[in-house]
């Protein structure tokens, strides 16, 4: 048992001997066999080993990396959001500028501030930015690119209270664009989403208007200048009134997008707008008559190559008849007598218009001739006979 | 031991293995000076049921795996396991496996020659960066090699027992 025991201690010793041994050899190997030999390790025994760690070194930086990504995300989430915002509003204040540019004077534009929900009352109005110091004064209509917006009810010197269409007291006198039909617009006081719509109301009961109908202020009453757009009929709304009817419109102001407004002055409102909101129609229609002329000429031009060209090859075929020896000999076999003497007699008639046209030419450079030797003509009114 | 308790033993054992090649890389970040060592969890486990020389064996080939992903200190950790395994395998008899405070001392005492021999035999480290890693960062990665060896000792303990049927 002993002789067991010492022969196993033994064995174990020199198995840690060797182990040790070939360890330190390792630790002694240059530089390119350590390497090899843990290459060689690593594309065999340790191959699964390492597949394991790599797999979970890229779990854990996709772990710590998902927390970067998420703000990241959000960060972009955020700059798009706000990159919309910014896009709107760049939209609007060119749009803006556009009223601007077509108003040419007499406004003052203006920062709006809502009412803030405080009360009922309140949705209804905005604050703007301009008093009277910028020449603001009551009851001046307030307007955006799209149409009418309000009214100033308060002026102060540096702000003004305006009331807009949502307004319970709210009212313009409206038309139809082609004047076919006058009212009065005022708020619809309906409930929930229908609060946001306005009513036309006193049409007479023989004109009926159709869905889509622009619905424009008409300049009666001396508040608002003709020619604002105010809404779009979506249709008729059912009333006690017989005598009259009263149609539902869509305002073409939303008040969530009111953010800055034009006020009109006195002397523009009395000068009138009717051209402004018009002029994207104009343009259109400029533009639409632009194209067409520009077709109109191509196809002025192209007629006249086409001209062009055969007057040349006419003209080629009458001055150099020997070219024709191939082509014209073989078509000259198949004519018959009929068109040689057709041919005939167009060639005398182009002939005859040539001489015709020298004669003109040469008739027209004598009277330029003489008109340059002669005196000058004596006044149109000394030879008028006195009255 | 039967084949039976042989078998889970192994299976025992290259469960501590993988988890060294899984879990370790999660827990640890590349600046962290303190992590678990699963290799020597599972080196000192078999060590303690197989003859010293044996062990040696183990501890000399876990240690190549171990330093075939670090080419510049290949052969050190193998001769610290060899070391380790061996001096584990030959003291099995001063420890008592079922008392788990001598398990965890066991543990980091393990832990602790490794790192001790491993950083010897690289001479990597010098002075003061030296001291730190022996005096400071080697026993807090002991001790928690030490812990997490005790819970993985308790969690495989009913695949560990052996039947007494």
């Amino acid at each position: 048992m002993a002789r067991a025991g010492q022969s196993g201690t033994r064995g174990d010793g020199i198995v840690l001997a060797v182990c040790c041994a070939l360890s330190l050899f390792a630790l002694v190997l240059p530089g390119n066999l350590r390497e090899a030999a843990a290459a060689s390790m690593r594309r065999s025994l340790v191959a699964p080993l390492v597949g394991l760690q790599k797999r979970a070194e890229l779990s854990r930086s996709a772990f710590l990396a998902h927390d970067s990504a998420m703000v990241i995300q959000d960060s972009i989430s955020l700059k798009a959001m706000s990159a919309e915002t910014l896009k709107a509003e760049n939209d609007r204040l060119r749009k803006l500028l556009g009223l601007g540019h077509a108003l040419k004077w007499g406004f003052v534009p203006a920062e709006a501030l809502h009412g803030g929900g405080r009360a009922a009352r309140e949705d209804f109005t905005l604050t703007l930015s301009q008093g009277s110091n910028a020449g603001i004064r009551p009851f001046s209509p307030v307007v955006a690119p799209e149409g009418l917006v309000g009214m100033i009810q308060t002026v102060d010197p540096t702000m003004s209270l305006a009331i807009i269409w949502p307004h319970p007291d709210f009212r313009v006198s409206a038309m139809t664009a082609d004047g076919a039909a006058f009212g009065i617009v005022q708020a619809h006081l309906g409930d929930d989403e229908q609060r946001f719509l306005l009513e036309l109301r006193g049409v007479p009961f023989r004109t009926s208007l159709e869905k889509g109908v622009l619905v424009v202020s008409s300049g009666l009453g001396g508040t608002y200048p003709r020619g604002i757009p105010i809404g779009i009929v979506l249709g008729d709304l059912q009333t006690a009134e017989g005598w009259a009817r009263t149609y539902l419109v869509r305002p073409m102001v939303l008040p969530p997008d009111i953010a800055s407004v034009m006020v009109l002055r006195p002397e523009r409102v009395a000068a009138g707008v009717q051209s402004v909101w018009s002029l994207p129609a104009s343009v259109d229609s400029a533009a639409r008559s632009v194209a067409s002329a520009g077709d109109s000429l191509a196809r002025r031009a192209a007629l006249a190559e086409v001209e062009a060209r055969r007057a040349a090859r006419a003209a080629d075929s009458a001055a150099a008849p020997a070219p024709a020896a191939t082509d014209s000999a073989r078509r000259a076999v198949e004519r018959t007598p009929a068109q040689d003497s057709a041919a005939a007699a167009a060639r005398a008639a182009a002939a005859r218009r040539r001489a015709a046209a020298r004669r003109d030419s040469l008739a027209a450079a004598a009277r330029r001739d003489s008109a340059a030797a002669a005196p000058p003509p004596p006044p149109t009114d000394s030879i008028r006979p006195p009255r | 031991m039967g084949w039976g308790g042989t078998l889970r033993w192994v299976i025992a054992f290259a469960i501590l293995v993988v988890l060294n090649y899984t879990v370790r890389p999660l827990l640890a970040s590349p600046s962290s000076h303190v992590e678990i060592d699963f290799l020597i969890v599972a080196l000192l486990m078999a060590a303690v049921r197989v003859r010293p020389g044996a062990a040696a064996l183990i501890g000399f080939v876990m240690g190549l795996a171990a330093d075939a992903t670090v080419p510049p200190s290949f052969g050190s950790s193998a001769l610290a396991m060899t070391l380790v395994g061996f001096a584990a395998s030959w003291l099995k008899a001063v420890f008592f496996a079922d008392n788990l405070f001598l398990n965890a001392f066991f543990l980091f005492l393990g832990k602790w020659v490794f790192d001790l021999v491993s950083h010897l035999a690289e001479r990597r480290l010098r002075g003061v960066e030296w001291i730190m890693e022996t005096a400071v960062w080697s026993p807090l990665s002991a001790a928690l090699t030490a812990v997490a060896g005790v819970l993985l000792l308790i969690l495989l303990r009913p695949l560990l027992e052996t039947s007494t049927a």
